[in-house]
């Protein structure tokens, strides 16, 4: 077997809210980097894949477990590895140039060195006759450009990519691919492995050697699958578009169980399902898409076709699926007869639908006890997320309660005050 | 804004003469300072009101307020660091910046002068040094607080870049904290020199034990001219002084202020004056001063400063422990801090005891009658200059035209040192018939008005374009507008206004209360005559006493009253929403 770059054994790791909650996002990792190899790690948000990114390189301590470089602990900032970052961590007050450069300065190369391998860098990646330029006057493909070269320029054996293309539109993303793939194969500036973070389907696909997919609460490792598929891929041949159909369909197995987990009663007395972070206008969007479309979609046809996150579709039709407004048998989502009602109401039959369903909810039922239960109909935020904690323990409350103010906002369920921070009712007037 | 080419010209050019008649200043000011320092103890140096004098009293007062502002600065950036980076240090400063913060500064001079000369007793380096710590003293806090909020709001992946890439703590100070800071502590810089004129032209002539204490300086000069009724050096003393303040504003303020909108973080700032002052073009385009920077930097290197301290070899940090840190050291750590705590406290409640027992009843009704008489007249100063500067601020800040005339100017009016003219106003008062009690109130707004006024205009600045053009194809009526859209959009920056007007407005009624002019003392009931009075006649459990309790009311209003203001104009009418 090759010796790995770098390993995880059994790391776990919890994050410490401000709100003093203590949230565990990784359980019992295991990993190994190879030389010569492009890892992806893939998984939809909340599967802390960021956040084993920053135990790989260094940033960050695990709660429990341990770090390998060469089979030796990691205790420092790892010296092979540099990173590319999703917002670019450029520094806007120095140029392009000088943005890559500071990627030497703390390199003992003499100056001609290191003037020399920075203007090489910049002719590879091609931003060459943008030395002089700001960050404010570059492009965000051109600024993720300088993050790249920046990286590149120190010569590390592997290099991390943070969501690198996230944050870019769709053509540029398409070509910034590309060209890492270009440089990882020619094997340029002395890198030797890759590894990618992503929520991207399609760009683990094209550029996974080895694809790591996660699921979340807390993030494990739900699978690790080979992809020997020849470069550079095509993406309209059989076998690759076979491969993103596979790895769609255990994302959204991960997101939209179709045979729900079993959990031990004991551990879940009301069997609470946690509200994923969906805007409410958003699930109505996506009511009126399906009904467009004769009321039956493929979810990963849909996401194509709006160019938009899979896993955020997901996430809408999850949230819809809970208030019983869609079915999700495997990818497709289909109207329910509620549902259909809904997209045909007018606002205000649909507020009245949207009431309907949110009171079904476990977690609804809960907060209106509570908050009908004090005298002045009301309940202060902080009590409100304790509540949510306590019934929710691996998510984060706040996030989980925001969502749950919105789209009981909507429906009227109850009202919020934000200068009070209280969930309330309106107290009933008598004479109506 | 690109980079200029040094242009090799032949002979001297104006920017190389600008240069050297700087450099000379500088060692002209050197030596001077120096010699001062170095001479026999004068506590009361004679001050002569002849014009020839007066340069070289400007240029004590200058080098007095530079080295102030000098320490000030590297003590906000050592003090900042410490309590961003650890998290031990953080809960320590804090507090003890916030307590800064609220000190009556003037009142700890009397202590500070004696303890100082004791040390010194043979030249003026303690009586110099006690003005200079006064002077640090009311400008370091805000710097303190502004570096420590510019560090803690660096984002997480450009501390991380830095991590990966391997800079060391040193490089990362000068190439990442201190630029993302810049800005920030350049408006503050401009702040605390302010701020520093007003203590130190108090701190220049005072009385102490009956004794009368002056340094030479701009601040002594006016007291002499006022005291002598000499209008002539009256005038002139203020000419020197606006002077002095004209000249800093061009010469280094507006440079920085030029050099630091380079480290803007928004980048719709390019619209900003392009203009290049004149002092930025002088360090490009100057020769002499080329040569003296090169000159400078050889130094440095043969000094292996350069190599040991900014090409440090890559050495990676350690990874941040999150949850590692031994209970046991942070266990020894606390016992260790608290039983120092508690010797000291000890030591300083039982010698306040001590001076607190020699309080009368009737001194201690005085005390508590006094501050609440002060406590009136400090906010009927912010009632006052509230009244005015809204209005006015409101209209010059939304109006670019008249923002680009009146902002320098308000910035050095803000500058000039009210104590200086108190004497003269407090006469003209009297001309009028104004009493001293409510005399002491309009000396007070004068030193304070001008903080309020530049936040206002501050948040008119920023007045959504968006909003004010709604509202007119709207056409909301002018009072629904004013309390719709322009009072909810300063409100923010007027809080940040009465804050700092406030605690200056306490600090001013130690010198507004309390006036000596032409041989006589004026004074009016309220705890800041209270304070001088006590100082003048080394009454000090008095003294100590009317510092505690002014101490403990700014404490308390600023906890009760202006961080709950704060905290609910941030919520109500946040500034992102604009």
């Amino acid at each position: 077997m090759i010796n790995p770059l770098l390993e995880l054994k059994d790391i776990s790791h919890s994050f410490l809210l401000n709100s003093g909650q203590n949230i565990k996002v990784l359980q019992n990792i295991q990993l190994t980097i190879v030389p010569n190899e492009i890892l992806v790690i893939l998984g939809p948000s909340g599967s802390g894949k960021s956040t084993i990114l920053r135990i790989l390189a260094g940033l960050l301590a695990p709660t429990y477990g341990k770090v390998f470089s060469h089979e030796k602990i990691l205790q420092t900032a790892n010296p092979e590895v540099s990173m590319v970052f999703q917002n670019f961590a450029l520094l806007p007050w120095l140029t392009a140039w000088e943005n890559i450069y500071i990627g030497l300065d703390s390199s003992a190369l003499s100056k001609e060195e290191k003037e020399l391998r920075t203007k090489k860098i910049i002719t590879m990646v091609g931003l060459g006759g943008f030395e002089e330029a700001y960050p404010r006057e570059l492009s965000g493909g051109m600024k993720q450009k300088v993050g790249l070269a920046r990286a590149l320029v120190m010569q590390r054996p592997i290099l991390f990519l943070d969501e690198p293309f996230s944050a870019l539109d769709v053509l540029t993303a398409e070509s910034l691919r590309r060209e890492v793939l270009n440089v990882w194969k020619k094997k340029e500036a002395s890198l030797q492995s890759l590894v990618l973070v992503t929520h991207n389907i399609h760009e683990a696909a094209l550029m996974g050697g080895r694809i790591i997919v996660l699921g979340t609460n807390p993030g494990h490792i739900r699978l690790n699958i080979k992809n020997d598929l020849p470069y550079p891929r095509d993406e309209k041949s059989s076998a690759f578009k076979t491969l993103v159909e596979n790895i769609h369909d255990i994302i959204t197995e991960v997101i939209i169980p179709d045979t729900p987990e079993w959990v031990p009663p004991a551990l879940a007395p009301h069997s609470v399902e946690a509200v994923p972070p969906v805007n409410i206008n958003e699930i109505l969007g996506l009511l009126e898409l399906v009904a467009s479309n004769n009321g039956r979609v493929d979810a990963f046809a849909l996401a194509q076709k709006l160019m938009k996150d899979s896993v955020q579709i997901l996430l809408m039709a999850k949230a819809a699926e809970l208030l019983d407004l869609v079915d999700t048998p495997k990818n497709s989502i289909v109207l329910t007869e509620v549902g259909k009602k809904l997209v045909q109401g007018d606002s205000n039959e649909k507020k009245q639908i949207i009431q309907n369903a949110l009171m079904q909810l476990k977690l609804t039922q809960i907060l209106l006890e509570k908050i009908e239960g004090n005298p002045n109909l009301s309940l202060s935020y902080e009590s409100g997320a304790e509540l949510v904690h306590e019934l929710l323990p691996n998510e984060n409350s706040e996030k989980v309660l925001d969502t749950m103010i919105q789209w009981c906002r909507y429906g009227e369920v109850f009202n919020y005050n934000d200068n009070t921070k209280a969930l309330y009712k309106d107290i009933p007037e008598k004479n109506t | 804004m690109k980079t200029y080419g040094i242009y090799k010209r032949q002979g001297l050019s104006l920017y190389d003469l600008t240069a050297i008649i700087c450099i000379a200043f500088l060692l002209y000011g050197v030596i001077a300072t120096a010699k001062r320092w170095s001479g026999d103890l004068t506590p009361s140096a004679p001050i002569s009101l002849s014009l020839k004098e007066l340069p070289l009293y400007a240029v004590y007062s200058l080098f007095r307020a530079s080295i102030a502002y000098i320490l000030s600065f590297i003590f906000a950036i050592v003090v900042g660091y410490a309590a961003a980076k650890n998290k031990m240090a953080e809960k320590i400063i804090l507090p003890l910046l916030d307590i800064g913060q609220s000190l009556p500064v003037l009142g700890f001079l009397p202590g500070l002068v004696l303890g100082l000369i004791a040390l010194f007793p043979k030249n003026n380096f303690g009586l110099e040094l006690a003005c200079i710590i006064m002077i640090f003293t009311s400008q370091t806090w805000n710097m303190c607080f502004s570096f420590y909020s510019s560090v803690k709001a660096v984002p997480e992946s450009i501390q991380e870049m830095g991590t990966i890439v391997g800079l060391s703590r040193i490089q990362r100070l000068f190439k990442i904290e201190l630029p993302y800071s810049a800005t920030g502590l350049a408006w503050n810089s401009l702040v605390s020199m302010a701020g520093g004129w007003f203590f130190l032209t108090v701190c220049e002539a005072f009385t102490l034990e009956n004794k009368n204490f002056r340094l030479p300086g701009l601040g002594s000069y006016m007291a002499i001219a006022i005291e002598n009724g000499n209008t002539q050096a009256i005038f002139f003393g203020i000419v020197a002084m606006l002077a002095v303040i004209i000249l800093m504003d061009f010469v280094i303020w507006r440079p920085i202020i030029a050099w630091t909108s380079k480290f803007q973080l928004d980048n719709s700032s390019e619209s900003s004056s392009t203009e290049i002052p004149f002092m930025s073009l002088l360090l490009k385009e100057s020769p002499v001063v080329q040569e003296l920077l090169n000159f400078l930097k050889n130094i440095f290197s043969r000094l292996g400063f350069y190599s040991s301290f900014f090409n440090k070899k890559y050495k990676p940090l350690k990874i941040a422990q999150q949850y590692k840190s031994s209970p046991k050291k942070i266990y020894l750590i606390k016992v260790i801090l608290i039983s120092i705590l508690c010797v000291l406290s000890f030591t300083v409640v039982g010698k306040i005891y001590a001076l607190l027992i020699t309080l009368t009843k009737r001194e201690i009704s005085l005390i508590f009658i006094g501050s609440f008489y002060t406590f009136l007249r400090v906010f009927a100063a912010l009632a006052i200059a509230s009244l005015w500067t809204i209005p006015i601020g409101i209209f010059i800040g939304s109006s670019p035209k008249w923002t680009r005339i009146f902002q320098p100017i308000i910035q050095i009016i803000a500058s000039f040192p009210a104590p200086m003219i108190f004497p003269l106003v407090l006469i003209i008062l009297q001309f009028f018939g104004i009493r001293m009690g409510a005399g002491a109130c309009f000396l007070m707004l004068i030193g304070v008005q001008w903080y309020l006024l530049f936040n206002v205009l501050a948040g008119a600045i920023g007045i959504s374009h968006q909003l004010r053009d709604s509202f007119r194809l709207m056409g909301v009526s002018k009072k629904q507008t004013w309390l719709k859209l322009y009072l909810p959009s300063i409100f923010p920056s007027l809080v940040t206004g009465w804050i700092a007007a406030a605690g200056s407005a306490w600090n001013a009624s130690i010198v507004a209360e309390y006036i000596q002019s032409q041989g006589t003392t004026l004074s009016t009931l309220g705890l800041g005559a209270l304070i001088s009075d006590a100082t003048a006649k080394a009454n000090y459990g008095v003294l100590t006493a009317s510092l505690l309790l002014m101490i403990g009311i700014v404490i308390i209003t600023n906890r009760l009253l202006w961080q709950p203001l704060l905290q609910f104009s941030e919520n109500r009418f946040p500034m992102e929403q604009r």
